[in-house]
C-alpha cells in the first residue's frame, strides 16, 4: 500500500497574524533557552532572590505596627532595642514618603544591579540559541521560506532574549515588589513605592532593550557557537576588569564597557545618592551608617558619566544592528 | 474562497545578476499550475529562479508573479502560500522531527494544537515512523529529506518547490520521494516545481519541461509535447525471442539495437506505435512493456544545451 494514501489532508483554517507568528519564533528560542540546565537553575536562583526580597520588604513594613511579631521579637531579642523600635515606627508611620520611597529605591536600585549579571550570565549561556545556531545550520532559508520577513525573525529572536531577561532580572525583581508592597500592612505602601517601580521599569526595559540587541550582534557574529560564548564573556569581563583600570587613567575606556554604561543609567534613573543624602538627614540610625560612605563613592554615585555612556550604547547599538543585518541572511 | 489563478508562475524579463554575473537573464515564462520540472545543468540558475520567486534573492530587475501575487510586494502572502525544500539541509538543531514541523507550521501562521497535529499527518505522509521523536541531527540523509517535504507541506501549500529533492538518496529512498512528490499534484492538486539535473527524476513525475542554462529558459512546453517531436523510436521489453523481433524490425529497416538492460531499442520512424504493436501481433509476441521516445527529454536537453553554447 502507499504510504500517503488517506493521510494527505487539506487545511481550511484561518491563519494566525503575524504577532503570534512572531510570538512562536520568541517562545520557541525561549524553550530552548530553558533546556539548557545552567540557565533553568539561574532562573531558580533568581526566584528565589525575589522571594527573599519579599521577605525583606515584608519585615520592613512590619516594623510600621507596633504588635506585629517582628516588632515584639526585636523587643524580646533585646529589652533595649523597644525604645528604639518605638521610634523608628513613629518615625516610619511620620514619613512614610521618605521611609518607604526612599527605602526602596535603594532597595531595588541595589537588586537591579546586583541581579544584572546573572542575566548577562543567562544571556551568554543562550547566545547559540539566538542567531548563532540558525547561521550554522541554514535555518535562516527555512525561516525566509515561511511566511515571516527576516525583521519578524529578528524581532523573535530580539523577543527571546528580552523573555530571558525577564525570566532572571526583571520579573523577579518586578514580582519582588509586587509581593513586598502586598504583604505590607498598608495599602499605601504602594502608593508611595511608586517610584521604586518606575525607576525599575525605567531601567530594567532600556537596559533589557540594548542588552537583547547587543545579544543579537554578538551571537550573529559567528556561526561557531564556542566563539560567540567566549565573545560575549570575553567583552563583559574585559569590561569588568578595564573599568576601575581606566577610572584611574583614561575613563573614557570605561565606556567600553556595556555593564558599565548600564550602570550609568541606572545611576541616572534610580538617583540613588539623592535618595542616600535624603537617608542621611532623616533616616534615624541608617542616616548615620549611611554618613559612613565616603565622598569619593557619593560623588559618584550622585555624578553619573551618563553622557558617555548613552553615547557609547547608541554606537555599540549600531554596530551590533549592522553585523546583524550584515549576517543574517537567507543567502 | 480565493479562486486559484489560471497561471501559477509568471515572469517578465526577469534578471538576477551576482556582480558581473548574471544567473538569470530576461527570464520570461507563463506557467500553469502542474508538475513542473526545472532542469539544467549545474549552475544554470534553477535554484536562483526558484529563491527569486520565494524572496530569498532580491529580484535584480523585472517582475514576477507566483500565486497570481507580484513578488516583492506581497512577500508574507506568498509564503503562506508556498512550501520550499532547499536543496542543502537546513534543519534547526536540536529539535526533534515532530517538534521541527509542528513550528514550521506555526511559522506559516496555524494554531498550535492545528500545527502539532498536521505535523504528525505529514511526517506519516512522508513515511516517518518513530524516528521523529529523535533529533534531527542523528537522521540519516534520506530521513532529512522526508523531514524537507514533510515540513514544506504542513501548511498545505497551493505550490511547493523542491529543489534537488533526490540528492544524497540510494535508488529505493528516490523512488519513495519521487512517488510521493507526485502524488502531490496528481492526487492533492498541489502544484510542485522540482528543479533537478537528473532527467531521469523529471521525466517521472512532471508534465510540464523547462530547461535553463546560462540564466535563460531554452524550452518550455509539456512533456507530452516534448515527447511527440521525437516520436519514432521506442523501447520494447520481451521476456525471450529477443532476436527474432530484431530481425522482423530489420527486415521492415528499422533500425534496431538491444541495450544493455535487455530492452530493445526499435526505430520505427512513425508518429504512433501502430505499426510496432502490428509488427508485434505479427510476430504473436506479447511485449512486458513499450516504452514511447524514451530518450525524448535526453536528447531535448542535449539538443538546447548545444544550441545555447552555440549562440553563446
Amino acid at each position: 500500500m502507499p504510504l500517503h494514501d488517506a493521510t494527505y489532508k487539506h487545511w481550511t483554517g484561518v491563519h494566525l497574524g503575524l504577532w503570534r507568528r512572531r510570538l512562536a519564533i520568541a517562545m520557541n528560542g525561549l524553550t530552548a533557552c530553558l533546556e539548557n540546565k545552567l540557565i533553568r537553575h539561574l532562573t531558580v536562583v533568581c526566584w528565589t532572590v525575589a522571594i527573599i526580597m519579599s521577605a525583606v520588604l515584608f519585615m520592613v513594613g512590619q516594623l510600621l505596627v507596633a504588635d506585629s511579631l517582628i516588632v515584639q521579637w526585636v523587643e524580646n531579642l533585646n529589652p533595649e532595642l523597644q525604645t528604639f523600635a518605638r521610634m523608628l515606627t513613629s518615625w516610619l508611620e511620620q514619613h512614610p514618603e521618605i521611609s518607604v520611597r526612599t527605602t526602596q529605591n535603594v532597595h531595588f536600585y541595589y537588586c537591579s544591579i546586583y541581579m544584572l549579571p546573572v542575566s548577562i550570565f543567562a544571556l551568554g549561556m543562550a547566545m547559540p540559541l539566538l542567531v548563532t545556531r540558525d547561521l550554522a545550520s541554514n535555518a535562516i532559508i527555512i525561516y525566509s521560506s515561511k511566511a515571516v520577513s527576516r525583521g519578524d525573525y529578528l524581532f523573535g529572536k530580539f523577543s527571546t532574549a528580552c523573555g530571558l531577561i525577564i525570566l532572571t532580572w526583571l520579573g523577579p525583581v518586578c514580582a519582588a515588589w509586587f509581593v513586598g508592597n502586598l504583604l505590607a500592612p498598608d495599602w499605601r505602601f504602594f502608593w508611595h513605592s511608586r517610584a521604586a517601580l518606575g525607576h525599575v521599569l525605567v531601567y530594567g526595559l532600556s537596559s533589557m532593550g540594548i542588552l537583547a540587541v547587543l545579544a543579537l550582534g554578538i551571537s550573529a557574529i559567528s556561526s561557531k557557537e564556542k566563539s560567540t560564548i567566549a565573545f560575549w564573556f570575553i567583552w563583559w569581563i574585559l569590561g569588568g576588569v578595564l573599568t576601575p583600570i581606566a577610572t584611574q587613567t583614561k575613563p573614557w575606556l570605561r565606556h567600553l564597557s556595556f555593564s558599565f554604561n548600564l550602570d550609568q543609567i541606572a545611576l541616572a534613573v534610580f538617583r540613588v545618592g539623592d535618595d542616600i543624602k535624603i537617608a542621611q538627614d532623616n533616616i534615624p540610625i541608617l542616616g548615620d551608617m549611611l554618613r559612613q560612605i565616603s565622598s569619593k563613592t557619593m560623588e559618584g554615585l550622585s555624578t553619573p558619566a551618563i553622557g558617555g555612556a548613552l553615547v557609547a550604547l547608541a554606537v555599540m547599538l549600531v554596530v551590533a544592528a549592522c553585523i546583524v543585518v550584515t549576517r543574517v541572511k537567507p543567502e | 474562497m480565493e479562486m486559484p489563478p489560471s497561471l501559477i508562475i509568471e515572469t517578465k524579463s526577469l534578471c538576477k545578476i551576482f556582480g558581473k554575473q548574471r544567473a538569470l537573464d530576461g527570464v520570461n515564462l507563463q506557467v500553469p499550475p502542474g508538475a513542473i520540472g526545472l532542469l539544467g545543468p549545474n549552475g544554470a540558475g534553477k535554484s536562483t529562479f526558484m529563491k527569486c520567486l520565494l524572496q530569498l534573492q532580491p529580484i535584480s530587475s523585472g517582475s514576477a508573479k507566483l500565486l497570481g501575487r507580484e513578488v516583492g510586494r506581497e512577500g508574507r502572502e506568498i509564503r503562506k502560500r508556498v512550501g520550499y525544500t532547499p536543496e542543502q539541509d537546513c534543519h534547526i538543531p536540536g529539535m526533534v522531527g515532530c517538534e521541527y514541523v509542528t513550528y514550521c507550521a506555526q511559522l506559516c501562521g496555524l494554531p498550535f494544537q492545528v500545527a502539532r497535529q498536521r505535523a504528525h499527518e505529514m511526517l506519516d505522509f512522508v513515511g516517518m515512523g518513530q524516528e521523529r521523536y529523535r533529533k534531527i541531527d542523528t537522521y540519516s540523509t534520506g530521513m532529512k529529506q522526508r523531514l524537507k517535504l514533510a515540513q514544506a507541506i504542513v501548511h498545505d501549500p497551493e505550490i511547493v518547490f523542491l529543489d534537488e529533492p533526490t540528492n544524497g538518496l540510494d535508488p529505493k529512498g528516490q523512488a519513495q520521494i519521487l512517488e510521493l512528490v507526485q502524488s502531490l499534484w496528481r492526487t492533492f492538486g498541489i502544484t510542485v516545481v522540482v528543479s533537478s539535473h537528473l532527467l531521469h527524476d523529471v521525466d517521472r513525475i512532471c508534465e510540464q519541461i523547462i530547461i535553463i542554462a546560462r540564466g535563460r529558459v531554452l524550452v518550455h512546453d509539456s512533456l507530452e509535447n516534448l515527447k511527440a517531436r521525437k516520436r519514432g523510436a521506442a523501447e520494447v521489453v520481451v521476456a525471450d525471442r529477443h532476436e527474432e523481433l530484431r530481425l522482423a524490425c530489420e527486415r521492415r529497416q528499422w533500425a534496431c539495437e538491444l541495450l544493455p538492460n535487455g530492452h530493445l531499442k526499435v526505430e520505427h520512424k512513425a508518429t504512433s506505435l501502430n505499426p510496432l504493436i502490428s509488427l508485434l501481433h505479427d510476430l504473436k509476441l506479447a511485449p512486458l512493456e513499450i516504452i514511447p521516445s524514451p530518450n525524448a527529454l535526453e536528447e531535448t536537453f542535449v539538443q538546447a544545451l548545444e544550441i545555447s553554447h552555440a549562440t553563446a
